[in-house]
């Protein structure tokens, strides 16, 4: 009874292929890694991906040959449960909380992951963004209760600071958040920021276990009724955070007035090893759906360096681009939708995208591989006076009834 | 005493009290009343109490609802399967004759396989008989929906029926329904009443109270009694199922007809190769993915080759009016049983159906032509199934049906004669790797044969048009000239296409499949659909890479081309058979036409959009057309890999933002207020805008009457809003109409949505809610893909459950095929994801209470779990209460246990049970355990236990020095500090390893130790599990042998078999015990002590007594004859006169008895006389007394 593995070729797409393997059961072998390049084979952040998912999981066999051109990979159970990781600097945490989102919810046990590296670069979703996008559709999906969470120090004082320097705030409602965050404040969780490419950054992500993962129908995304955002630095100039929020305001002011960028500068040891700042811009809709966008510093030392004005505004563009493209889950996290949806009751989900990216894509395919699912596509045109950005496409699939085969019975 | 009838009560009929009465019946008083007439009596007594009521009933509610499921039946769901069970000889073949001559008037008379019928309008039934091996038992409760259950009356239960209910309850409770049979044994009527009840009562407990128990009371002419058959009919007919968690979780087929699709060729070189082989049934349960893994039981896991569905040998009636089904509905479809189907031979299959039914079926129905056509002609049934393609088209097409059908079959019996390769070459997979073979090509030729493909693909359409022509000449000639190579391959190039990609010109949602992308595609092991790479799709992206682009009118015609070409796949897959040549004259008829129909489908290709499907799932054509427009489209479709620098794209770096490389302007104004409606700021829509919606309230509740003053308050909005209407209604009348009526519905459709809000869903609870959800959910998933065509169907939601399908499995053992045997379920499960994969399985089991042995750990056992039947080697273990999985040598008698095994990954919660062995028949009853599977940890936490003993050698105070326990340092530095404990019960510590001799080590204790002291530590030792996976493979044994597999013998069973017996150690034997006597020393007091002593304590020394002295002793005194005489008669004597007195005392006892007695009684009447005496001078005293003071009260009396 050998299960029949499947074969693929090259590093890209490296995280779906493992962790649909994982979520499959199925064996994969991935040969010809780099195979034509200067330095063949796997690199560090890989290896280091490889060793996280070998953490979480109990009886898998990774096989390297010696160049490290083949990988094989025969998937155990996903354990979960505690784990701590430091994530290589070449690649973000976002790269490694990526892949997993997807599987946190098919442990054995509640995961509970800190991970120590990157939080913020250029290549990777940062941990802002998936914090405010990604666990929000996972809700979305019946991922929701207890410890549900990703951490990443957020400063309060900051948010005060924004309050109080808007006038339109009553006095109660700010002695409420005020109540709030002091009751927070109580229970610290010291989690640190690291930007490229030092790092040094620390994040806790929280999951807890689902059996199944229930069907949805996203199609209607609604009106943005609100945009918040972060900007934050890291030893640099305080004043850069606010030079970003006044270039982003200033775009985004057009469309809406309810927006609130909080600046979160961080200090010592909790701003890592390497300078830098950057914003994170979340545009939330009535439907409760986020679609965001983030730009970044370039790394010290890495490209010319960018001013914080040109910054906020590229990102407040990044946004309108991204509200142009529409749909009820972003760019980034489209892959997260479709495999929850994939792995959903034998029932029909349906949810509305804006155009698939280049990753999804590749992803569908994979599903295809892993699950023998194809998706329905149907592109939404925008109606003749419709002011709601380009074209939608509305995917549409049937589940395959995964249940977390990892959870004990009792 | 005899019973004295009491006086009735004698009821009113008239008088007050009956009118009050029969008023009182009139009105009828409800409890309302009694409530208001005596409040007190109703008020709340006790709090506590009245909670706990309303606990109690809230409890009963909710115990009642079953956890609402998303009702997933298709809208034509597959048959129900009816399993008859029942032991031997007790009528199982006869009541399905009856049942299926009561639904289709037609006799059956060897039942063997499945049989199919239609029952009713909406209700096909198959029926399967289960025969009496255990094996088979199994595998049919996994796939009943209803099971009738056959008993013997005239014997009772049997141990097979009693094993067939524990199967089903392990696998889901499938409906059963009990049959009673041979009641006509009963001669004596209370007899039989009695039974009936008992057997009635049994079956209850075993199955629910009030199950059903049929009686079949007489046999007529070796059949059932017609109306008791009939009544059973109804039944079963009407009857309702629960959905069953594994059924419904799992697709699955029971498989009514099999084909071995080997090459003929290879079986002579090779009769044992492994035989590609198409199993046809109704697919069950849930969808089914292409290319998935699938469990056959008895013979072992598959991987799919191919599925495809067939049109429905055995339709429903379509939906007329009217009550019954007439004759020629009544189909009846039983391949395996030889009637009304299809016969098996070794490699030929016949048809055998009544000629006057043929007709019929003909006549009616296009569909049946396939069976029609298969009667027709004793030929193959590949042959015949092509024939039956044709056939399939002439209903639309409009050709001539007759016409084509005669021509067909007659080709078909030419062209079977020779070769068969090519015959089935291009619909089947299997046989195109044949092909393959044939022409020297294998499967992965796509990288290399691009080149040569290039070349094809410019005189393409030329050479399918000659390739047509030869075989137009070939079919009306009637023999087959020899094709030239070159043709050949190009040939198949062309078909492959044909079969692999099936497609629609029209629609644009086409399903070609073919893939550019993948660079892994040619690797067999690549998952799939079933055509990832057609030829033409590489032909395409071929032409794209080199560059050459036609002009217009070129591209016109590869266009034409293409969709031409993708017609005949429309056609060919619609009827998915073989690809036979009739097929071809049909080619010419629908050419006509052809270009006009390919120009204008490809320029509705241009004008449409891009198809991202293909973009997604495989690029053809369409792929360059999406890069070209989506400039227009803002990078909307950006996404097709460029083909070029695959080895790129990869290693690319693996991320997944999406940074579109053209980004709008956002600095223009019109980019701008191209997003401004996704705000809330933005516009609305018609119906959300907040002024219409305002609007809309006020028309709602605009006008009321306020009922104080009298005053009536009209909506003022509505009417001005009516007005402008009505205004704006004499310009632009007719368009405003549509408006005008949608916008009623619409307001009409919030109006109840309102009022649904406001009064039912008031009390509407969670269970309600969840259970609506459920149904929207259904209907959602029932209305997605409702109005799009099979095929492309099947590739979104995989083959739904209602079809009629085929499945290809290319390497099935040959023993299948050799000794296959019809009686014999082979049912086809679909395993879930990585269920396909083995690991270790952690268990509750609990022996079953009726097996009489206990289990044994390590012994062989075979489970039934999920679809599998298989061998495994378990471990029991039971958790203590620190949570620690202790290892048992054997199950409780009565308890759960703990149990590990190496087996295959299923779903927990998944019930299984296990037997000992599947062979033969016993008379014990079989099932051994019970239970359910919780837990796949990889990791196995079992351990047993260990003592370690060790002797101390040297003794100090607390400390001793003990050896023997280990063997070297490193093993006591691993337990230092380990409690140990001495057997009189000492505790200890182990402190630090001693270097010699090596493994002692020095030890404190609670207490000094004893030389004699054995020291123990107490420790567990992790077991692994053996990893042994066995499938019973039962089907592959020879017929009539199916039930003997055997599998690992247990340790016992060897020693039996093999006649080993262990010797047993010496000293373990019993001895007779002897024991030495015991001795026991005087006891010693000192002397001194003895002196001290008191004299009761002190030692009596008694002198032993010495002899009497003679003359002490007296003489013996022997006496003289005479004297001896006199002594006697002495004797005598006073012997008689002992007896004299005796009697005499006797006498005179009786005689003073009597005195006594007599003076007794004299004693009383003297008493009595005396009592009586006092009494009388009582009584004159008193009198004399009342006399004085009568007399004193009147004064002195004269006289005295």
């Amino acid at each position: 009874m050998a299960s029949h593995g499947l074969t693929y070729e090259g590093c890209n797409f490296l995280r779906q292929r493992l962790v649909l393997s994982a979520l499959s059961g199925k064996r994969v072998k991935i040969k010809n890694i780099r195979s034509k390049d200067d330095e063949p084979g796997l690199r560090d952040f890989e290896a280091n991906f490889i060793r996280l998912l070998d953490k979480l999981t109990n009886g898998s066999t990774i096989e390297i040959n010696q160049t490290g051109t083949v990988l094989v990979y025969q998937p155990g159970l996903l354990y979960g449960g505690t784990v701590e990781h430091d994530c290589n600097p070449q690649r973000s945490i976002g790269y490694y909380l990526e892949a997993l989102l997807m599987l946190g919810p098919f442990m054995k046990s509640p995961l509970k992951a800190t991970l120590r590296g990157v939080t913020n670069d250029l290549t990777d979703p940062t941990v802002d963004l998936l914090k405010s996008t990604a666990l929000p559709v996972m809700k979305k999906f019946g991922i929701d209760g207890e410890g549900f969470d990703i951490k990443v120090r957020t400063s309060w004082y900051s948010v005060f600071v924004e309050m109080q320097s808007n006038p339109g705030m009553d006095k109660v409602a700010m002695h409420v958040i005020l109540y709030l965050n002091l009751s927070l404040v109580l229970h610290p969780q010291v989690v640190k920021r690291g930007m490229a490419p030092g790092g040094g950054g620390e994040v806790v992500f929280t999951c807890p276990v689902r059996k199944t993962v229930r069907p949805v129908q996203l199609t209607d995304p609604g009106k943005i009724k609100r945009i918040r955002g972060v900007a934050y630095s890291v030893r640099v100039s305080p004043q850069m955070g606010n030079r970003i929020v006044e270039s982003a305001r200033g775009i985004l002011n057009q469309f809406l007035p309810d927006i609130y960028i909080y600046t979160d500068h961080m200090k010592g040891a909790n701003s890592g090893k390497s300078p830098g700042f950057g914003l994170t811009l979340v545009a939330e809709t009535l439907n409760g759906y986020f679609l965001s966008a983030e730009m970044l510093s370039t790394p010290q030392g890495q490209g010319d360096p960018i001013l914080p004005e040109d910054l906020g505004r590229n990102c407040a563009k990044l946004l309108l681009e991204e509200i142009y493209r529409g749909g009820c889950v972003d760019s980034s996290n489209q892959s997260l939708a479709l495999l929850l949806m994939t792995l959903g009751q034998q029932d029909v989900s349906k949810v509305l995208l804006g155009p698939l990216s280049p990753y999804t894509i590749e992803f569908l395919r994979h599903i295809r591989d892993f699950f023998q699912i194809m998706f329905k596509i149907e592109v939404q045109k925008p109606l003749e006076d419709e002011r709601k950005g380009g074209d939608k496409v509305l995917m549409t699939c049937v589940g395959v009834g995964y249940s977390n085969i990892s959870k004990t019975l009792k | 005493m005899p019973f004295k009838k009491q006086k009735q009560h004698q009821q009113k009929h008239s008088g007050p009290k009956a009118e009050k009465k029969k008023l009182k019946k009139q009105n009828g008083s409800t409890e309302e009343d009694e409530r208001k007439r005596n409040p007190k009596a109703f008020a709340v007594q006790s709090a506590v109490r009245m909670a706990k009521t309303f606990h109690r009933a809230q409890d009963i509610k909710t115990k009642k609802h079953h956890v609402p499921v998303v009702d997933r039946t298709p809208l034509e769901p597959p048959p129900i399967v009816i399993v008859v069970v029942g032991p031997p000889k007790v009528g199982k073949s006869t009541l399905i004759r009856c049942l299926i001559k009561n639904f289709t008037r037609q006799k059956l008379t060897d039942i063997c396989g499945p049989v199919t019928i239609v029952s009713g309008k909406k209700r096909r039934l198959t029926f399967m008989e289960c025969n009496n091996d255990i094996n088979s038992m199994i595998d049919l409760a996994k796939v009943a929906d209803l099971v009738l259950m056959l008993i013997d009356a005239s014997f009772g239960f049997e141990m097979e029926t009693f094993e067939f209910l524990n199967i089903c309850q392990v696998h889901g409770f499938p409906r059963i329904m009990g049959v009673l049979t041979h009641l006509d044994a009963f001669k004596n009527n209370k007899t039989l009443r009695k039974t009936k009840k008992n057997l009635k009562h049994r079956f209850w407990t075993e199955v629910y109270q009030g199950a059903k128990l049929f009686y079949l009371s007489g046999m007529v002419y070796g059949e059932y009694q017609n109306q008791e058959v009939k009544n059973l009919g109804r039944f079963i007919s009407v009857m309702k199922f629960r959905p069953l968690v594994w059924q419904t979780s799992h697709p699955y087929i029971l498989a009514d007809r099999i084909e071995d699709l080997t090459d003929p060729e290879r079986l002579r070189t090779d009769p044992k190769c492994d035989r590609t082989v198409s199993l046809y049934g109704y697919l069950r349960g849930t969808h089914l993915k292409n290319k998935g893994q699938v469990h056959i039981p008895g013979v072992g896991d598959f991987q799919m080759s191919d599925v495809n569905f067939l049109p429905d040998p055995c339709p429903l009636p379509g939906t007329q009016k009217k009550r019954a089904l007439n004759e020629k509905e009544r189909l009846l479809y039983a391949p395996m049983a030889g009637v009304g189907g299809v016969v098996y031979d070794k490699d030929a299959v016949y048809i055998d159906l009544p000629a006057n039914h043929v007709k019929q079926l003909q006549e009616v129905r296009p569909t049946t032509e396939l069976v029609q056509s298969l009667i027709e002609t004793h030929v193959t049934l590949d042959a015949k199934m092509a024939a039956s393609k044709v056939s399939l088209f002439s209903g639309s097409a409009g050709l001539d049906p007759t016409d084509i059908m005669q021509e067909g079959l007659r080709e078909i019996h030419v062209w079977d004669a020779h070769t068969q390769t090519q015959r089935r070459k291009v619909v089947f997979t299997g046989l195109e790797e044949e092909e393959d073979d044939v022409s020297g090509s294998s499967s992965d030729e796509d990288d290399d044969g691009s080149d040569q493909e290039n070349q094809e693909e410019e005189d393409d359409l030329s050479t399918f048009l000659k390739e047509v022509r030869d075989k137009s000449e070939k079919a009306t000639k009637g023999s087959t000239p020899p094709v030239k190579k070159r043709k050949l391959e190009e040939m198949q190039g062309e078909e492959e296409v044909i079969a692999e990609a099936p497609a629609f010109a029209d629609s644009e949602d086409e399903l070609e499949r073919g893939e550019a992308d993948s660079e892994g595609e040619g690797e067999a092991e690549r998952a799939g659909d079933s055509g990832h790479c057609s030829k033409e799709s590489e032909e395409d992206s071929d032409d794209e890479e080199d560059g050459d682009e036609d002009d217009e009118s070129m591209e016109e015609e590869i266009g034409a081309d293409d969709s031409d070409e993708e017609e005949e796949q429309g056609k060919y897959h619609s009827g998915l058979f073989t690809f036979s040549l009739c097929s071809i004259l049909w080619t010419f008829k629908w050419k006509e036409g052809l270009q006009q129909k390919a120009s204008a489908a490809f320029l509705r290709h241009q004008e449409a959009a891009p198809n991202l499907r293909k973009l997604v799932y495989g690029s053809v054509v369409e792929a360059e057309d999406s890069e070209e427009e989506e400039e227009e489209l803002g990078g909307l479709f950006r996404v097709n890999r460029p083909q070029k620098s695959k080895k790129v794209q990869a290693d690319a770096l693996d991320c997944s933002h999406f940074n579109p490389d053209i980004s709008h302007n956002w600095e223009l104004e019109e980019m701008l207020n191209s997003i401004r409606d996704c705000f809330v700021t933005g516009q609305w829509e018609e119906g959300q805008d907040a002024a219409t919606l305002l609007k809309e309230d006020e028309e709602l509740y605009g006008d009321f009457e306020d009922l104080e003053t009298g005053k009536v308050h009209k909506g003022t909005t509505g009417e001005q809003d009516q007005a402008e209407v009505r205004d704006s209604e004499y310009s632009v009348k007719m368009d405003d109409e549509e408006v005008q009526k949608n916008k009623r519905l619409e307001k009409k459709r919030r109006l109840k949505e309102r009022f649904d809000t406001e009064y039912d869903d008031g009390d509407a609870t969670y269970f309600d809610d969840l259970k609506e959800e459920m149904q929207k959910q259904a209907e959602l998933n029932r209305a997605e893909f409702e109005d799009m065509d099979d095929e492309s169907r099947v590739q979104y939601e995989g083959f739904r459950p209602g079809m009629y399908v085929r499945l290809e499995i290319s390497s099935l053992p040959c023993e299948f095929v050799t000794n296959f045997d019809p009686h014999y379920p082979v049912i086809i499960g679909g395993l879930g994801t990585s269920e396909g994969n083995v690991g270790y399985l952690q268990m509750r089991l609990k022996k079953h209470r009726w097996y009489e042995r206990i289990l044994k750990t390590r012994d062989p056992l075979i489970l039934s779990l999920g679809w599998r039947r298989f061998q495994t080697i378990p471990l029991y273990h039971i958790e203590d209460h620190n949570g620690r999985h202790r290892l048992l040598k054997y199950t409780p008698q009565h308890m759960h246990c703990g149990a590990s095994i190496w087996g295959p990954i299923t779903p927990q919660g998944t019930g299984f049970l296990a037997v000992q062995s599947v062979s033969g028949v016993k008379a014990n009853f079989r099932i051994a355990a019970t239970g359910v599977v919780l837990d796949l940890d990889k990791s196995v936490t079992i351990v047993k236990k260990l003592k370690l003993i060790g002797y101390p050698y040297k003794i100090f105070q607390n400390t001793c020095f003990i050896k023997g326990m280990f063997n070297t340092v490193l093993e006591v530095a691993k337990f230092e500090g380990a409690s140990i404990r001495t057997v009189s019960g000492v505790r200890g510590q182990i402190k630090k390893a001693l270097s010699t001799p090596p493994g002692a080590f020095r030890a404190t204790f609670e207490d000094r130790l004893l030389m004699s002291d054995i020291v123990f530590l107490r420790s567990w030792y992790p077991v692994s599990i053996p990893q042994l996976y066995n499938p019973v493979t039962s089907l592959l044994l020879p017929v009539g042998q199916k039930d003997s597999w055997s599998g690992m013998r247990t340790v016992g069973q060897l020693k039996h078999d093999l006649g080993v017996r262990n010797k047993p150690s010496i000293d373990s034997l019993y001895k007779p015990i002897t024991r030495a006597p015991r001795h026991f020393n005087p006891l010693h007091i000192p002397k001194e002590l003895q002196k001290a002593l008191p004299f009761k304590s002190k030692p009596k020394l008694l002198q032993p007594k010495g002899k009497v002295p003679r003359d002490l002793k007296r003489a013996s005194v022997i006496r003289e004859p005479h004297e001896r005489k006199v002594a006697e008669l002495l004797r005598a004597l006073s012997t008689v006169h002992h007896y004299k007195k005796k009697v005499a005392q006797r006498a005179h006892h009786a005689k003073h008895k009597e005195f006594l007695q007599q003076k007794e009684k004299d004693e009383e009447a003297k008493m009595k006389r005396m009592k009586d005496a006092r009494k009388k001078l009582y009584r004159i005293m008193g009198q004399k007394d009342q006399k004085k003071q009568r007399s004193s009260l009147k004064g002195t009396p004269q006289d005295d």
